[in-house]
């Protein structure tokens, strides 16, 4: 693979597992997958609950070690990365948006948005300038002071991807993003993430079985027991 | 620096959050800071007391003797005069919180009292009346007449004890015989001009108090004397006053003596009663400590989602842990805070004059050789009171240690499955 090839990724896994020692028998929850998502796509992973759907998207997070094989953000192998350094991986080049939203429950709604930007040690000023802008942009301006039990669920999923888009990573993990949502509310959800992909190029990666989301996606990965089953696109 | 202070806010924030668990962990912690001042300062005030009245009965915190004569209590191994004399310089000489409440010379002796009804094995003590009356114990419990003045030359101060197994009252005469400096058994007439009661039989039956100058003449020792004494005003200062006099009156073959040395069964008493305290606030640091372990770690465990998030946004688990140890921390402060205002409250709002205890003693109740006043007054000190604090955050730290590390170890995709 050559260099230039190499700036483009965004993130890629070579013959992943994760094994779970279990009793009667191990659980191989993935087993070999072998994955490259550019920077800029828009893409899910789909498959039925059981799949290995989040356990991959933990592991390309980094915050899972696969049981053998080897995962690169950028051109970093990340699966010999010691903790601090997973850690600050995380917090420069990775986004996450959780199925159960993840607000810190003792910080507002800027401050959550803004938290990566605050371990970064970006100044005050510059943070809020930011959360600020894309507050607007998503529809959340008026509402950085609430805290995140005074919001609603989609205010609180929007605040979520604000907080995983704000330090602009190179990759942004959603893992079921809209199953705690309504229709309505997952598809605006949808236009704001898919906005920030296409005016920003930020890479998102979706675990998912919802069709809204599957149909937005320019690239979709079905995986089954563990195993890539399918890889479309378009 | 920056992510220091965000940890400190989120910290602050965490404890602020659960208000009602934050609050009973930190009133459990309070409360065993507060329990320890106060037991600490009655058992301080107890023990000054003890030590007050155990010196008072003696011959004060810091004792002048000629060597030998603790083992001997023979007149044989006395001071000289130019030996009394130096001791008093000695004590005259400390200044400030060293200086000396009362001072004493005596000139002791054991002996026999005889009657014309019975005959009594006694201590006969020669005193200069003038000190003696703010010194000793003896000299302020007068149940009847009066005690020894300047001008005295026979009277003598008894024991109530002694009065009634002899038959002595107010004005009775009787005999002293003791081993004079020459050898010769000599006999001296005494009159009782008052009758004491300590409490303390080995006392009230076996002790006689007459001037010294009349013991001196009697028993044939000059100028000399037994023992100098001093009363200082708290035991704390001993060690330091025994240093400074030992130098003053080094090279004149005098021993010099701190309560410790002097009453070693009030020593041992004092040692009992601490180590009995100790075990008690073992037990109850303990106690709080398991409140506050099972507190921090069941926020960590109730939290272990938070936790995850945190990680996944980019605090290292160190940090994380470090979160946990500073929430604990921060409890741990508040705690104290609190406590030591509660104890200070406890400790003078309460029982500035002092806990009674009579009702709880039917009898006079003595022990390592002094009486127990009833009454005890709690004694405040920064140090122990500093003491008290550190302990508190001792238990805090240690509680917190645990939960800190657990926190460290959490396996962040678990700890962020949807349930």
């Amino acid at each position: 693979m050559s260099t230039e090839t190499l700036t483009d990724i965004a993130v890629r896994t070579e013959d992943v597992w994760k094994i779970y020692a279990q009793e009667p028998e191990d659980v191989e929850a993935v087993r070999g997958v072998s994955l490259e998502v550019r920077k800029g796509e828009f893409m899910t992973m789909a498959g039925p609950s059981g799949s290995g759907k989040t356990t991959l998207l933990n592991m390309l997070g980094g915050l899972t070690r696969p049981t053998r094989g080897r995962i690169w953000v950028r051109d970093l192998e990340i699966t010999t990365l010691s903790n601090k350094e997973l850690a600050r991986l995380r917090l420069e080049s990775i986004g996450f948006v959780f199925q159960a939203f993840n607000l810190l429950p003792v910080l507002s709604a800027l401050e959550n948005a803004e938290f990566s930007l605050l371990l970064r040690g970006v100044p005050a000023e510059e943070r809020h300038r930011r959360v600020r802008a894309l507050f607007d942009e998503i529809g959340l301006g008026g509402l950085e002071d609430r805290k995140p039990g005074k919001l609603s669920g989609g205010q609180q999923q929007r605040v979520a991807v604000a907080r995983a888009v704000v330090g602009q990573p190179t990759l942004v993990l959603a893992d079921e993003p809209t199953a705690n949502l309504d229709s309505h509310t997952s598809d605006a959800l949808l236009d704001i993430m898919e906005r920030l992909n296409q005016e920003h190029g930020t890479t998102f990666l979706f675990s998912t079985h919802d069709p809204r989301v599957m149909e937005r996606a320019r690239r979709r990965v079905s995986l089954v027991d563990g195993r890539i089953e399918s890889d479309e696109r378009g | 620096m920056r992510r220091t202070l965000t940890l400190l806010r989120l910290a602050a924030r965490g404890v602020l959050r659960e208000a009602r668990r934050s609050l009973l962990t930190a009133a459990a912690m309070a409360l065993g800071l507060a329990l320890l001042m106060f037991t600490r300062s009655l058992a301080d005030g107890g023990h000054e007391d003890w030590i007050n009245a155990g010196v008072r009965m003696g011959a004060g915190h810091v004792l002048f003797q000629a060597p030998g004569y603790r083992e001997s209590r023979s007149l044989d191994d006395r001071l000289s005069g130019i030996q009394a004399r130096a001791a008093i310089a000695a004590l005259d000489a400390l200044e400030g919180p060293l200086a000396p409440m009362a001072t004493t010379i005596r000139l002791s002796t054991n002996g026999l009292a005889s009657s014309a009804s019975s005959a009594l094995p006694v201590v006969i003590h020669g005193v200069n009346p003038e000190t003696e009356a703010s010194f000793s114990h003896a000299a302020e419990r007068i149940t009847e007449g009066r005690y020894l003045e300047q001008d005295d030359r026979l009277a003598a101060y008894v024991g109530q004890g002694v009065a009634e197994r002899l038959g002595l009252s107010l004005g009775s005469r009787f005999v002293l015989t003791a081993q004079s400096t020459d050898g010769e058994i000599q006999g001296q007439l005494a009159r009782v001009v008052g009758v004491f009661r300590t409490g303390l039989p080995e006392v009230d039956e076996g002790v006689v108090h007459i001037p010294i100058a009349t013991a001196r003449s009697w028993l044939g020792a000059a100028d000399g004397a037994t023992t100098v004494g001093a009363i200082l005003p708290t035991s704390g200062v001993v060690p330091e006053v025994v240093r400074a006099v030992r130098s003053d009156v080094e090279g004149e073959d005098i021993r010099v003596l701190g309560w410790r040395e002097a009453y070693p069964q009030l020593d041992a008493a004092l040692r009992i009663d601490d180590y009995g305290d100790y075990v008690f606030l073992g037990i109850l640091f303990a106690i709080v400590a398991l409140a506050v372990l099972n507190t921090v770690l069941m926020a960590v465990l109730h939290r272990k989602r938070e936790f995850g998030v945190l990680q996944a946004l980019g605090l290292t688990p160190a940090e994380t842990g470090l979160l946990v140890f500073t929430e604990g921390l921060m409890l741990t402060a508040l705690a104290g805070v609190v406590g030591m205002i509660a104890g200070a409250a406890l400790t003078w709002g309460f029982f500035r004059d002092g806990l009674d205890f009579s009702a709880l003693m039917s009898e006079e109740m003595t022990f390592g050789g002094i009486v127990i006043d009833p009454v005890i007054v709690p004694k405040f000190r920064m140090v122990q009171v500093l003491q008290s604090f550190f302990s508190i955050a001792v238990v805090g730290i240690t509680a917190s240690i645990y939960p800190a590390y657990y926190a460290t170890k959490i396996d962040v995709g678990e700890a962020l499955k949807f349930e």
